[in-house]
């Protein structure tokens, strides 16, 4: 490999997005190269400079009410075009007995596709979104896993394993008492970069799948894991890639 | 059937605005984050995010179920463009950096060069051209995998990478050229 290709491979390279083959290559052409090297490490730096959160412009807070609210004429611009809305009452019976049947409909289409792997999943992922909307992340935030740890005490029926990642980019931020699946579950709380990630820990239950998997839901990374009779769950909107590095520095600790 | 031909279409509305705040209202943050750094000031931010989640939500019916934050974030970059093309004027005023001095209250002093050095990498991306900046953006500080920039994007996984190693590329030269500057 010579310095021309390796430069367009290193940025692959540090993202860690080549396939193993041209990552041996590059590695070894920078193994040699001083001048590659030092591009190398200056690219690192960079993307590590930009991780921190001076950088991440977040929306200031009325925006979200502002396109809210922008948004509704567009609905009712959307109702008023079909002319059958002005000439029929809002509610009457049909209206009663046919939501009714379509509720029942969409009810019938969805039940029988859904495993019970993927309810629990969809369950997860709206617990996730609903900490962030609400703002209601954490219930006791504490960077320190030993007043993490005890803040479950009395609050659950086990004793979640509370591990803190800080040195390794994922800090641990607190800890969520959340309701999943009909039982009480702990939900530790990490962050990397601005990407929170959840962790739902819970006595393991029949009729899950055992072994760890990953899968994707509405854009959401999720990975879960059995150990020692519980059951771990993360779910972020992290790359999967980092999201599996959080699961195994986890299983490591345990 | 015209008896449920209105309640059928009322239900899909509903659950529409519903299923549109669940897939596209928790990306709001990235939405801002990016228009930010591709108008390079934030009125502009303001009313291209605005006009963005109004786009989506007429196109809602066009998502297919996939990854939520790229296609908002799609959006996002295409109003942007649209828009910087329409005020293409605007793009020369450029914005000083607000936040330079922001740091009065001296902290460390440690701290200060580190903001220093952040406001000046802050100043050569804001620099760089939208196509570099943009890869960069999503990259490093969106935290998005070379897949879904190129889903953003809408180009090659292969043209991802080439962007970004340019856009750092001239990150670095640009140091390399100050630097000099600096020992004259």
């Amino acid at each position: 490999m010579n310095c021309n290709e390796s430069r367009l491979l290193l940025s692959g390279y540090s993202d860690r997005e080549l396939d193993p083959e041209q990552h041996r290559e590059v590695e070894t052409h920078i193994d040699d190269c001083s001048s590659c090297r030092d591009v190398h490490r200056r690219n690192v730096s960079i993307s590590k400079a930009l991780t921190h959160e001076s950088f991440y412009y977040r929306a200031p807070a009325d925006l979200r009410e502002r396109v809210l609210a922008s948004i509704d004429p567009l609905e009712n611009d959307d109702a008023e075009k079909r002319s059958w809305w002005k000439s029929r009452p809002r509610l009457s019976w049909e209206w009663a007995v046919a939501f009714s049947l379509a509720v029942i409909v969409v009810m019938l289409a969805a039940w029988p596709v859904r495993s019970p792997s993927d309810d629990l999943a969809n369950e997860l992922v709206a617990s996730h979104v609903r900490s962030l909307m609400a703002d209601h992340v954490t219930d006791v935030a504490s960077t320190d896993q030993h007043t993490v740890k005890p803040w479950f005490d009395g609050r659950l029926d086990f004793a979640p394993t509370v591990l803190d990642f800080a040195p390794q980019g994922f800090v641990l931020v607190g800890g969520r008492l959340d309701y999943v699946s009909n039982r009480p579950v702990a939900a530790l709380v990490y962050k990397r970069r601005q990407h929170v990630i959840n962790l739902f820990v819970f006595p393991e239950q029949g009729g899950l799948p055992a072994s760890q998997g990953s899968m994707l839901k509405q854009g959401y990374n999720l990975i879960h894991w059995n150990r020692s009779g519980m059951t771990y769950w993360a779910v972020s909107d992290l790359n999967l890639e980092e999201l599996t590095q959080l699961a195994n520095l986890y299983q490591g600790g345990q | 059937m015209n008896m449920t031909a209105p309640p059928r279409n009322n239900l899909v509305a509903n659950t529409n605005r519903l299923e549109f705040e669940k897939t596209v209202l928790p990306h709001f943050d990235a939405a801002y984050n990016l228009a930010r750094w591709l108008t390079r000031n934030t009125a502009d931010a303001d009313d291209v995010v605005q006009e963005a989640y109004m786009r989506a939500f007429k196109f809602f019916g066009g998502f297919n179920g996939g990854d939520g934050r790229s296609w908002m974030l799609r959006i996002v970059r295409n109003t942007c463009y649209s828009w910087l093309q329409k005020n293409r004027s605007s793009e020369l005023v450029y914005e000083l950096s607000e936040a330079l001095y922001d740091d009065k209250n001296s902290g460390p002093e440690v701290e200060l060069i580190e903001n220093v050095e952040r406001q000046w990498l802050r100043q050569k991306i804001e620099e760089l051209p939208a196509p570099f900046r943009e890869v960069i953006v999503l990259r490093d500080i969106e935290g998005m995998s070379y897949k879904e920039i190129a889903s953003v994007t809408e180009s090659p996984v292969g043209t991802v990478m080439s962007r970004l190693a340019r856009g750092r590329e001239r990150l670095q030269k640009q140091a390399g050229v100050d630097e000099a500057g600096g020992k004259r």
